[in-house]
């Protein structure tokens, strides 16, 4: 079911909330449940026992986990000092098998579905040169929703557990309704069971605030994703897929028009699902932060998809850098470099592994896992060049955070994160190769003037709605970036004013939608992750 | 103290550690600032910094990281 689609918004939706505020308070968690399960039995039918399944691991898992950190507080007590040292160790050690075997067992799922023929396609590929034939083949397998986001919050839940941050919960069917809440289910925000559990089981009171919030951020949601990345969509799909056709300005424009296209539709539905589940009352972890104003690769990134970024700088970032193994490498380090490179050795070799898996979670194939190596590379290489950069700025007198200064270092984001685009919407590595090849050779603006451009799937009329669009989203940017907090500032608006902005932003959605004749559907690109 | 400030400006110079006190939300220290600092911590103050003390209010001065490396000494 799509969250901008008839069926969603304006049955699903509302059959939910009107459930919802018709049970006592003590119940709500429930009827959130069974909507929930309700949704994904109608996008995976019998699927949606792996995502059970999934929850009932993490719950044994974590109350084993109660159970032996339960053991270890009596016992300790008992101990003499000296033998309690050595406990400790055995305990973490059972508490580390726990959580490893959970962990794996929920990502062999994930793999298993998700990678299996990718992983078996490599090896095939490794056994060929060898002179072994080909004996793995492919299978038919078909992915539950929203697998990749509920296996990420299934495997955060357990190690906050085992990590200490909090204890297991002890009802297996609140942690089902963390990992399934049909708003985050297709894709994310990337929940965490801390901030979202109690939210979900404490029952909300219908409320005019979460009414009026909710319900513009689903109509700011549907704006960006209707109303701009669908039109978009067109001119992306033709060029991308006879790439060979195309050179020059039409594949920049291209590239940029995907960029536009993914920004709009995925941070759209993502306004659209927080507004769902601030309805509820419920307030989901913010996934965009405006990242086209970031001024560094590194800022992008903590600004885009936010709640993958976190996840991987918490389960994986930290857990890899701040292991033994590492902690040595540094202390390794610093015998043979100056203290900057010797601190950032640990990092540099961390970050491999951040990359490398944020590409593999986008999708079983090179190219993604390039994807992720791209970012690695170029922040790789601003962590090396820093000290090159501070004493070329001390040496000019240049100032690095001047007014110029930061344009130039947002147009160079915008700039490389374009080509990161470029290659994750390519259909294969050989294909971002050539399109890239391609915009250099013999570049000129002829394709604008004589109107090529126009006859992608995009004419004159999408390409004017979609720049009015960018620079609506433009301005509600800067507002934002200048702490402006604008659903609030509109919703204490008088009466006609208020209705006037509503009702322009419905208006412009029925009218200026992509939807109807001559435009499919538009499947969320991250959905499919 | 001052042992801290030092290592503060060799992962990050040309900050005033003494005066600042927001560095996680004006981001002066990011995660990979943070895991920099942590490498050099754990090893001059003999102290293990887990994942669950990289929080903003462990990081957020100078001083909240000196009370976490005494918390963490104590330990």
């Amino acid at each position: 079911m799509s969250y901008t689609g008839y069926l969603y918004l304006f049955v699903f939706l509302e059959l939910s909330y009107l459930f919802y505020i018709a049970v006592p308070l003590k119940y709500r968690w429930i009827e959130l449940l069974v909507v929930s399960l309700v949704f994904y039995f109608f996008s995976s039918k019998w699927l949606v026992l792996l995502m059970v399944l999934c929850g009932f691991i993490v719950y044994f898992a974590g109350l084993f986990l109660n159970k032996i950190n339960d053991g270890f507080s009596m016992a300790r007590k008992a101990l003499p000092k000296e033998e309690r040292k050595d406990f400790k160790t055995i305990i973490n050690w059972q508490k580390r098998a726990v959580v490893t075997v959970a962990v794996l067992s929920i990502f062999g799922i994930l793999i298993y579905l998700k990678y299996y023929n990718f992983l078996l396609g490599s090896l095939n590929g490794l056994l060929k040169p060898l002179g072994l034939s080909a004996s793995f083949k492919h299978l038919k397998l078909v992915l539950p929703l929203g697998i990749s986001y509920y296996t990420l919050m299934a495997a955060s839940y357990i190690i906050d557990v085992y990590r200490g941050k909090y204890r297991a919960e002890t009802n297996p069917f609140k942690i089902i309704l963390f990992l399934c809440f049909f708003p985050h289910i297709t894709e994310g925000p990337i929940g965490r069971y801390d901030l979202l559990g109690p939210q979900l089981i404490e029952g909300h009171r219908a409320s005019y605030k979460n009414f009026t919030y909710g319900t513009q951020l689903i109509l700011w949601g549907l704006f960006k994703k209707i109303v701009i990345a669908d039109r978009a969509a067109s001119m992306v799909s033709t060029v991308f897929k006879n790439y060979t056709d195309y050179s020059g300005v039409v594949v920049l424009l291209a590239a940029l028009m995907f960029t536009v296209q993914i920004y709009a539709e995925f941070s759209g539905c993502i306004d659209v699902v927080t507004g769902s589940a601030q309805l509820f009352g419920i307030s989901l972890q913010s996934n965009f932060e405006r990242p086209f104003f970031s001024k560094s690769i590194n800022e992008f990134w903590r600004r885009w998809h936010i709640t993958l970024g976190a996840w991987l700088r918490d389960y994986v970032f930290y857990a890899v850098s701040l292991s033994k193994p590492f902690m040595n490498l540094s202390k390794w380090a610093k015998k043979h470099f100056n203290e900057y490179y010797a601190a950032m050795v640990p990092a540099l070799f961390a970050l491999f592994f951040v990359w490398f898996g944020n590409g593999f979670w986008h999708g079983a194939g090179e190219k993604y896992i390039l994807y992720g190596l791209y970012y690695y590379f170029i922040m790789a290489l601003g962590m090396i060049m820093e000290p090159l950069f501070v004493k070329f700025f001390s040496a000019t007198g240049l100032k690095r955070d001047s007014g110029f200064m930061n344009c130039l270092k947002t147009v160079r984001t915008i700039v490389l994160v374009v080509i990161g685009m470029l290659m994750f919407r390519a259909t294969s590595m050989k294909a971002f190769y050539a399109m890239f090849g391609s915009i250099f050779k013999g570049f000129s603006f002829e394709p604008i003037i004589n109107g090529a451009i126009f006859k992608l799937g995009t004419d004159a009329h999408d390409y004017l709605i979609i720049a009015v669009g960018v620079v609506i989203l433009l301005i509600v940017g800067l507002l934002k970036e200048r702490g402006h907090f604008i659903r609030a500032e509109v919703a204490s608006m008088n009466l006609a004013l208020r209705w006037v902005i509503y009702l322009a932003l419905i208006l412009s959605i029925i009218i200026f939608g992509a939807y109807g004749t001559g435009y499919g559907q538009v499947d969320p690109i991250y959905a499919q992750f | 103290m001052e042992q801290l400030i030092e290592i503060l400006n060799s992962v990050k110079p040309g900050v005033d550690f003494k005066k600042e006190q927001n560095l996680i939300e004006d981001h002066i220290l990011d995660s990979l600032t943070i895991v920099m600092l942590v490498a050099q911590l754990n090893d001059e103050f003999d102290i293990e910094i887990t994942p669950l003390d990289i929080v903003p209010e462990n990081f957020k001065s100078a001083e909240a990281i000196y009370k976490m490396i005494e918390r963490l000494e104590e330990e």
